[in-house]
């Protein structure tokens, strides 16, 4: 059942919600996108017990959605999770959120969006440099064509811990920002639309299938006669189960209907 | 979305379900609707389907006369939803598929 408690996250942050929906001890499924990415955060009488954000769980999830500042919420009242992921209180959560949104605005002043690209700066100032193994899995990634969340997503860790890992690399001297503009793009993603459906569903089929997913969903769409362009929720429908059909693994392929159906659902309130 | 009844039940159009396990047949559906009281056809629909085991596949769509019949299979449970034909079946599809996986993963 619906509350009506929505909006646009560019008013009102995660964090603000959060203590909203705490005050006043509520018990159901907070539910966030900020374009492509979704999230979810379960609360049982105004505690939150479980969060996730894509492969992210827990704190983890949490702090990749308190940084968003654009895209909507919702929050319903009969939903509950299986699991508990989160152990700390609405307060001590909403202290390391603060400090997440300190740290990422210091983060944006130097990287202005994860669609930013780096390359190695052959120009090193440094005479040696000591890295962590986070920071050398990232350095290993950039080749001056792969924007931060093409990284994040290889590397299966959140965009903004992503981004923090640029800024350190950058601050250290060793990135410099790419020529190009455009972001390295698997084959045939420039022929998709360019709307928030598509980079949702293309988001959560790569994370399924890998980079392959946009020439699949061309050649589904084309299959099924669907215009990829179309506002039509039963054609949305349609593809996505097609969709889901073509992914070997039962579980990823259950995780990706339910990512999209929370989609299409979403859409539709 | 946690793939529940409830996620079931907030699909426009969907009048109703029905769950059937080896055990019983549980019929939730509006007390008017045809269907409501046809605990026994849909016995031996679930033996046909499923006891007998003799269909491939795990989900049938039946188009009725004013409505769909979308019966979902996997292992001994059958789920079915009853909808309007106007609904989005497509989502009453990826909609149910989570429902009987979740089903059958609470029975485990």
């Amino acid at each position: 059942m619906s509350d009506d408690i929505k909006g646009g996250l560019d008013e009102t942050r995660c964090p603000e919600i959060i203590k909203i929906l705490s005050l006043g001890k509520r018990s159901g499924r907070l539910f966030l996108n900020n374009g492509a990415d979704t999230g979810n955060i379960f609360f049982r009488e105004g505690e939150v017990i479980h969060a996730q954000c894509g492969p992210l769980q827990g704190m983890k999830a949490i702090h990749e959605m308190a940084v968003w500042t654009s895209g909507e919420y919702r929050f319903d009242v009969d939903d509950f999770p299986d699991v508990v992921t989160v152990d700390r209180t609405v307060d001590e959560i909403l202290n390391e959120a603060a400090e997440r949104i300190r740290q990422m605005d210091r983060v944006t002043s130097l990287i202005p969006s994860s669609s930013a690209v780096y390359e190695l700066d052959p120009e090193i100032r440094e005479k040696e440099i000591s890295l962590k193994s986070i920071q050398w899995k990232v350095l290993a990634y950039i080749n001056g064509k792969r924007s931060i969340s093409d990284i994040a997503q290889k590397i299966g860790l959140g965009v903004s811990d992503t981004m923090k890992v640029f800024y350190t690399l950058i601050k250290t001297g060793l990135l410099k920002e790419a020529d190009v503009i455009e972001a390295e793009s698997p084959s045939g993603m420039a022929k998709l639309p360019d709307t928030s459906f598509m980079k949702a569903l293309t988001g959560d089929l790569v994370r399924a299938i890998g980079p392959i997913a946009p020439i699949v969903i061309i050649e589904t769409a084309d299959e099924m006669g669907l215009d990829l362009l179309s506002d039509d929720s039963n054609q949305k429908a349609a593809l996505i189960e097609s969709l889901s059909s073509k992914i070997p693994d039962e579980n990823m392929s259950l995780q990706f209907l339910d990512t999209m159906t929370d989609w299409i659902n979403a859409e539709a309130e | 979305m946690k793939g529940t009844i409830k996620d079931l039940l907030k699909v426009s159009g969907v009048q109703g379900y029905i769950i059937a396990n080896q055990k019983n047949i549980q019929i939730k559906l509006p007390s008017m609707h045809r269907l409501a009281g046809a605990k026994d056809r849909i016995k031996r629909l679930y033996d046909d389907l499923v006891q007998a085991r003799r269909r491939p596949g795990n989900t049938i769509e039946v188009f009725l006369d004013d409505m769909v019949m979308t019966i979902f299979i996997s292992g001994t449970t059958m789920l079915i939803v009853l909808s309007s034909a106007l609904a989005n079946l497509a989502l009453v599809r990826m909609t149910g598929k989570l429902v009987v996986a979740n089903i059958v993963k609470e029975t485990r």
